[in-house]
């Protein structure tokens, strides 16, 4: 195994440093919000993995194309490794969500098309490792998994268009009916909190997609060892 | 695009069949084989009628209810039956072999696909159009109408043809058939969706900009999506 | 009209919490499968090493 490259152990130690920052700039140096409380500051962290959740989506689906077309198994570990990190910080995402929805609209769930999207879209990566879960052969598993992925890249803000034309039948709760959508006004440092907050996990995202791609080495020497061992 | 009819006209001479005749041969073996048995529609139709009697239950469609709900049942019902229609084509090529035939045989890919993915959407309309009157009868709601079918018809080109290419892949796993709605529900969402959107803004007599929204989308995620598995099949068979 | 701000800590913390929670898993999977897989690859080699000289011997 490769030793860890220098840059690799800035980049967590870089990590470490942002994401204490960040959560910083959440919890005590943003103000409190007014109608809903603390429980607003959920959101810095809500759009911070659901921003990074998208790019691993997009990424993915590149990958999924450039494998397909150079063959270079390097797009495929790329691939997955987007995929997986991904898939752990939509969940993130779409749990705060529910935390965040629960006092500010009095309901664990709202049907908006950026959350509802965010749900289908952790369903399609759950499938994506089922899929590759279900297939022996390594290059199949590449082959079939790209495919995957650009399906469900492309359907998927498809799917967010076709949710926003549905106005939703769900009773009115408290607040305005298109709460989630409402633009919330904020001031300077908010500002500040949810800038840096992208900022944050989109190095927290590299950092560990970089540590994946490096376990997808790793397992790919694993296996061709296993192959000239049984010979 | 000259040198390509040029080439499609050589193999025809050559003895290949040209691109069009090779899918319409598909198509037929897969219609002939149907009709001899009608398995599969069968196993629809049955199965659809469950579902729907299931939805009655499960909903309480009272008259006032029924018209804003019945494109989301009929959606449903199709989506599910669709699936088992999906499976049991590509499941019934594998057990027979047909599927290695078809490969050997001198034609272009894309053309298995096009002839699976037509043949599978014939058996989604044949189910749907007996669903129709059946579900009209049943809850008295007036579902002979062109622009409806014609929704039905857009809905089901879509989901024949994700369908068709991921039931190819999920063919080839170890979980087989089960793994097809997993893969497909989320990816079909727009065309679902889309589908229940117009449909059901038909039946509710909604204001035509209401319906050309869902529908103009339903009619994108079509044309790209025949697109991108016409592309991709290639990758998707085995060697 | 003026409202006060309801508290709504308790949600925050627990939002924070589920969040650093999901990140360590996750961070800890990445280490132990790691782990894992060294082991396993210098078993292996181990075991290659091994073939090698009886084949040697040969």
């Amino acid at each position: 195994m490769q030793k860890r490259p220098i840059l690799l152990s800035i980049l967590d130690a870089a990590s470490i440093i942002v994401l204490a920052v960040s959560t910083y700039l959440a919890l005590v140096f943003a103000p409190t919000e007014a109608v809903m409380g603390q429980v607003q500051r959920v959101f810095y962290f809500h759009i911070g993995t659901a921003w990074v959740g998208l790019l691993g989506f997009v990424i993915a689906a590149v990958a999924g194309i450039a494998y397909l077309i150079t063959k270079n198994t390097r797009w495929d570990r790329f691939e997955v490794a987007a995929v997986e990190v991904s898939t752990v910080f939509f969940f993130i995402t779409i749990v705060l969500g529910s935390i965040w929805a629960r006092p500010a609209w009095n309901t664990w769930w709202t049907w908006d098309p950026r959350l509802t999207t965010a749900a289908i879209t952790e369903l399609i990566y759950i499938a994506y490792f089922m899929l590759r879960q279900g297939i022996e052969d390594p290059e199949k598993r590449a082959r079939f998994g790209a495919v995957y992925t650009l399906l469900g890249g492309i359907s998927a803000p498809i799917t967010f268009m076709v949710i926003r034309l549905f106005r939703t039948i769900h009773p009115v709760i408290i607040g305005s009916a298109n709460a989630n959508q409402e633009k919330m006004s904020m001031t300077g440092d908010m500002k500040v909190a949810f800038f840096f907050g992208l900022f944050a996990f989109t190095v927290i995202f590299i950092d560990l997609i970089w540590h994946r791609i490096r376990l997808g080495s790793l397992e790919e020497k694993v296996e061709q060892l296993k192959l000239k061992v049984s010979m | 695009m000259n040198s390509k009819s040029e080439g499609r006209m050589q193999k025809a001479e050559s003895g290949h069949p040209s691109f069009f005749k090779a899918t319409l041969a598909i198509i037929q073996k897969d219609l002939a084989a149907e009709f001899r048995s009608f398995e599969l529609i069968s196993a629809m139709l049955v199965f659809s009628l469950l579902v729907i009697i299931i939805f009655n239950f499960a909903l309480e469609l009272d008259v006032k209810v029924r018209e804003s709900v019945t494109s989301g049942v009929l959606w449903t019902t199709f989506a599910f039956a669709g699936t088992l229609g999906l499976n049991r084509s590509m499941s019934v090529e594998k057990d027979r072999g047909c599927m290695d035939g078809l490969l050997l045989a001198p034609v272009d890919r894309s053309v298995i696909y096009f002839g699976k993915a037509i043949s599978n959407l014939i058996f989604m309309l044949i189910v749907e159009a007996i669903v129709l009157p059946v579900y009209s009868l049943l809850y008295n709601v007036n579902l002979f109408r062109l622009d409806l079918v014609g929704v039905i018809l857009l809905g089901s080109i879509g989901y024949a043809a994700v369908g068709t290419l991921l039931s190819t892949m999920s063919a080839q796993t170890r979980t087989r058939e089960v793994l097809l709605p997993i893969l497909l529900f989320p990816v079909a969402m727009p065309v679902l969706l889309s589908s229940v959107k117009a449909s059901g803004g038909l039946l509710i007599g909604a204001e035509f900009a209401e319906i050309l929204a869902p529908l103009n989308l339903l009619i994108v995620y079509d044309i790209i999506f025949v697109a991108i598995a016409f592309m991709v099949f290639d990758y998707v068979v085995e060697e | 009209m003026l409202e006060t701000t309801p508290d709504t800590s308790g949600y925050m913390i627990a939002g924070y919490v589920f969040a650093f929670v999901v990140m360590g898993i996750y961070v800890f999977s990445l280490y132990l499968r790691n782990a894992n897989l060294k082991r396993d690859a210098e078993t292996l080699e181990s075991l290659q090493a091994e073939q090698d000289a009886k084949a040697k011997k040969k």
